[in-house]
């Protein structure tokens, strides 16, 4: 079990869309101390980064890929990037998919990247998300 | 927001990142890594201590733009590296990470803007860099 360059190109769909909801963005606003009015009430839009939460259903895919045998207590985030072709609100329905960009290696790391896209059911995009993370394959 | 330019500082924000508030997040974001609520496996990978979730430093750093644009909706595009790990005791003090921000650039009405994020006298994060649309 490990991972190389010939996963590069693997893709890993959320296996179910994603219904965002105003109470959902409210608890992830408190969660990161946001009091910002605008992720509150009916027109609320979330706040930026919760596009990663969003993507989490397809990382979980990832990381539950056999053959790549990657363990989440051994990961570490790395990096991160969104853009944004509009934000994320209340009431979408949204799909992820992950694709494996890069993989490199040194000793027991292996450092991943994968990128992330979100759109809605429809296929109209709405986030891109680029993720590095170190997963460390040796035994403590 | 009417004269963005090159060398505008942001209003700074500090925050303030105990153990309940990683809880907190970990509930929130679906997040349930070990390392970010367990000393035993943090150690186990050979970290200081209990971290931070990196998305929860890069959710406050982005406040600090959020904060100063009207809608958040003009942000575009927002980039960081976890450069060290945020460790969070557990105590009641916990962690204060204090973030500030500087306009590099201003073209065709997007503003590019540097974060930075210090925990004490260390850096956190590296290459943070948020877009915004200006008008």
């Amino acid at each position: 079990m490990t991972i190389d360059a010939t996963m590069v190109g693997r893709s890993y769909t959320a296996a179910e869309t994603y219904q965002v909801g105003r109470e959902k963005i409210r608890e992830f606003a408190a969660a990161i101390g946001d009091p910002n009015p605008a992720y509150t009430g009916d027109d609320a839009v979330a706040p930026p980064t919760f596009a990663f939460v969003l993507g989490s259903r397809a990382l979980e895919q990832l990381l539950g890929d056999p053959e790549l045998g990657l363990r989440l207590d051994r990961i570490v985030h790395g990096a991160q990037k969104f853009s944004w072709t509009r934000p994320i609100k209340a009431g979408d329905e949204i799909a992820a998919t992950a694709t494996i960009t890069t993989v490199r290696k040194a000793g027991d790391v292996e450092v991943i990247m994968y990128e992330t896209a979100l759109t809605s059911v429809a296929g109209e995009p709405i986030a891109t998300s680029t993720s590095t993370i170190s997963h460390n394959r040796a035994d403590a | 927001m009417s004269t963005v330019e090159a060398g505008l500082e942001l209003p700074a924000l500090t925050v303030t990142l105990r153990r309940d508030d990683l809880v907190r997040y970990a509930g929130a974001s679906g997040d349930f890594n070990p390392i970010h609520w367990s000393d035993r496996m943090a150690a186990a990978l050979g970290l200081p201590g209990v971290i931070a979730h990196g998305m929860l430093t890069m959710a406050s750093a982005a406040r600090v733009v959020t904060d100063w644009i009207e809608d958040p909706a003009d942000l575009v595009e927002y980039g960081v590296r976890f450069t060290k790990p945020v460790v969070v005791p557990d105590d009641d003090q916990g962690v204060t990470v204090t973030f500030s921000a500087t306009v590099d650039k201003v073209a065709d009405g997007l503003a590019e803007i540097d974060i930075t994020a210090l925990a004490g006298e260390q850096k956190v994060l590296g290459r943070a860099r948020a877009t915004v649309r200006v008008r």
